[in-house]
């Protein structure tokens, strides 16, 4: 379980339960961005959680911004909040300063990289393991391609072959640490929405009536609210242990890769295993866009193929394991210890 | 709203040390040829001699006071040396139902003469029980026992049929809820009660029921005027349904839900190192990923019992996956070892995969079938 009893993740709760009703997530995929709700969050501080006091953050611990992080995906999170809190990690760690603004992150490799929130976001903070350098671009010196993305904030391809970046900074942080960041950040928001979504399902079922009684009352939907239920506490498991993990490797990221890795290929399976039933309990309903369901399976279409989908994510940890002792495997399962110390 | 509270718990060093000891010994025992490793050790594999081992290490009874025979541990120690003997595909059979089960049952239920008596047998891996709640007419509609114990002058006289009691044909006394007054009009849940019966009493017969594999490691107990005295009823007289529905659910989130295959993946790994293709890799991640979110379900909630929580739908919830993913890792196994020209697979990958899927139909079956746990999950989604 994520815990959201932290006071950076009481502070988004409220934020979010204020500013960030029902209708928000529609009017801002219509095109009204919730300018008032990342306001908020921004004259609190909470998209510089985890940026250092040296560089005008406040160097909060990861546990605490996680709990925030669910909290945002619970409400649909039609802003940048924790792409941002990814991007200024990534130039914090670079001693970059840390633009105003939205921001939003690409792992680069070659010309164009995919990224999420690309439109609306101010800045794009670019990791390229290439290069062993971060860079941070303006958002409007970078060229979109023609894409059609799954959410309203989902990836497209930005092409930063031509463009100039604001600032650039050598780093020795590893691709490994970047992507048990990203991953552990993609899990959480994963779990959060999956949880919202089951939510969701049930109360739709008790309340929809056929045949004369909901439809909570038919034993072919409790079934497959039941193994949802069960995928959605797998989900949440996953993303707490990864969370977990980043925390206890706080000085080295890089150590929290596989729980990540486990993580994101636990839950990026358990998407379709969720998506299907949620959608199907709902019926017809379900696929407009006049309903929510699709804040969070649209979302969730979307992450699970951000950054390498559930197949390259187990194929990259299989092809690991296919060279480790079966005791070190048996250490990662019941320790968490995938490498030997 | 549902939340589902899985803590994460870190490793605790006096537990590896404790898990290392556990490797040392069943490495030991394996190599010495004292057993064979199978799938499904805790049901199907059961050696008297093997639990006596366990019992003089220690390893039985970890957590109740040694003034029973006991070793003052705690619920977790005995998570460790679960998943390490389930590992290894030991023969835990025989004491693995007492220990888990019946003596905390014991414990708090029995008399000081019973816990005296029992308990440090028990312990030593010298006393074996038996479940005694399904019977022909009452598997998953487990309130339907026709079984009956009467009141009679010198305790409780019992008659009627249990059935799949695995281990039976070595158990020293079974645990079976009974029949002591009739059902309250529709309410058939009043009037059972907890009865623990010693199956070398005159009038018990025990058959054994032979498996599609040829195994007989469940039976069918017959009760002819048994009589066992007043104090071998365990608990409240008639509060026998509440006792045992709160007994399953403690008992469904353990390693036995998930692990009991996993020698048959690991048997695997050490024939495909190096070996595997691409495909290969990626089933093998998926896997692995599933086993280690599961471990920590599990192990979470094991931290949650031992704090006195009782997690209820999580239990039902991780016995759900657990048995499903049991029965997936055989079929990834199978698809991993297509990587290996078939005349490589060594004789004991073979047997070990063979019994495997022999022995996958109860997964979903025993503890509650998968579809009553997702009638108790539906339940806590407020669902029915």
């Amino acid at each position: 379980m994520i815990n959201t009893e932290g006071m950076v993740a009481e502070t988004a709760a409220k934020i979010y339960t204020d500013l960030c009703g029902r209708a928000v997530p529609h009017e801002a995929a219509a095109g009204t961005y919730p300018q008032a709700l990342w306001d908020a969050l921004s004259e609190n501080g909470l998209p510089l959680a985890w940026v250092s006091e040296d560089n005008g953050g406040f160097g909060a611990d990861y546990d605490e911004v996680f709990g925030a992080i669910w909290v945002s995906a619970e409400a649909a999170s039609p802003v940048p909040f924790a792409e941002t809190l990814v991007a200024n990690w990534l130039l914090d760690r670079a001693g970059i300063a840390i633009p105003e603004g939205a921001s939003t992150f690409a792992l680069l490799e070659g010309k164009t990289a995919s990224v999420p929130f690309a439109s609306t976001a101010d800045h794009v903070a670019v990791y390229d393991a290439g290069k062993s350098e971060i860079a941070l671009y303006k958002s409007a010196d970078v060229p979109a391609g023609d894409m059609q993305a799954l959410s309203p904030d989902g990836d497209v391809r930005l092409d930063f072959s031509g463009a100039t970046p604001v600032s650039r900074a050598a780093t020795n942080l590893s691709r490994r640490a970047v992507e048990a960041l990203i991953l552990t950040v993609r899990a959480v928001q994963m779990a959060s929405a999956i949880e919202a979504a089951l939510n969701m399902s049930i109360a739709y079922v008790s309340d929809r009536e056929q045949f004369g009684r909901p439809l909570s009352k038919f034993q072919a939907i409790q079934h497959q609210l039941a193994v949802a239920a069960s995928e959605s506490a797998a989900a949440t498991m996953a993303a707490t242990q990864a969370a977990s993990a980043l925390a206890r490797n706080a000085d080295d990221p890089e150590k929290a890769w596989h729980e990540a890795v486990v993580a994101k290929v636990q839950i990026g399976h358990s998407v379709e295993a969720v998506t299907v039933p949620f959608h199907q309990v709902h019926g017809a309903m379900g696929y407009t866009q006049e309903y929510d369901l699709h804040h969070f399976t649209r979302r969730l279409w979307a992450w699970r193929d951000a950054l390498g989908n559930e197949h390259h994510w187990s194929k990259t940890l299989g092809a690991e394991l296919a060279v480790t002792s079966p005791d070190q495997i048996w250490k990662g399962v019941t320790t968490g210890a995938w490498i030997a110390s | 709203m549902q939340r589902f509270n899985f803590p994460v718990v870190q490793p605790d060093p006096a537990l590896e040390e404790l898990r290392s000891e556990l490797q040392a010994f069943l490495k030991e025992e394996r190599e010495a040829g004292n057993f064979q490793p199978e799938p499904e050790c805790w049901m199907a594999s059961s050696d008297p001699e093997f639990s006596k081992k366990m019992g003089k290490r220690g390893w039985i009874g970890l957590t109740w006071s040694s003034q029973y025979g006991g070793h003052d541990k705690t619920a977790l120690e005995r998570y460790i040396v679960t998943e390490e003997t389930l590992r290894a595909g030991a023969p835990v059979g025989a004491h693995w139902i007492a220990d888990r089960q019946h003596a905390p049952m014991l414990i708090e239920h029995g008399t000081e003469e019973q816990k005296l008596d029992i308990l440090p047998r028990i312990a030593a891996g010298e006393c074996y029980f038996a479940i005694g709640l399904s019977e022909p007419g009452a598997g998953s509609d487990l309130a339907n026992v026709k079984t009956k114990a009467e009141k009679v002058d010198s305790g409780w006289k019992i008659n009627g049929q249990k059935i799949w009691s695995s281990g039976a044909h070595i158990s020293h006394y079974m645990v079976a809820i009974l029949r002591t007054s009739p059902a309250d009009g529709r309410n058939r849940h009043v009037g059972l009660s907890q009865i623990m019966i010693d199956l070398s009493l005159p009038g018990v017969t025990i058959k054994p029921i032979t498996d599609l594999s040829g195994d007989a490691h469940f039976n069918e107990v017959y009760f002819e005027d048994v009589i066992v005295p007043d104090d071998c009823l365990l608990g409240e007289e008639g509060g026998g349904w509440k006792q045992v529905t709160g007994e399953l659910a403690m008992e469904r989130s353990g390693p036995e839900r998930f692990l009991s295959s996993y020698i048959t993946l690991e048997t695997s790994l050490y024939q495909l190192q190096g070996k595997l293709d691409s495909d290969s890799h990626a089933r093998l991640g998926k896997l692995i990923a599933s086993l280690r979110t599961l471990r920590g379900m599990s192990w979470g909630i094991a931290n949650l019992l031992h704090q006195g929580v009782s997690p209820e739908t999580e239990a039902a919830l991780v016995k759900d996956l657990g048995n499903r993913l049991e029965n997936d890792l055989t079929l990834q196994v199978r698809a991993l070892l297509n990587d290996l020209p078939e005349e490589e697979w060594s004789n004991e990958m073979r047997r070990i995969l063979n019994i495997g899927i022999l022995r996958s139909p109860p997964n979903t079956l025993r503890g509650g079938t998968t579809e009553v746990m997702r009638g108790i999950t539906a339940r806590q989604l407020g669902l029915r």
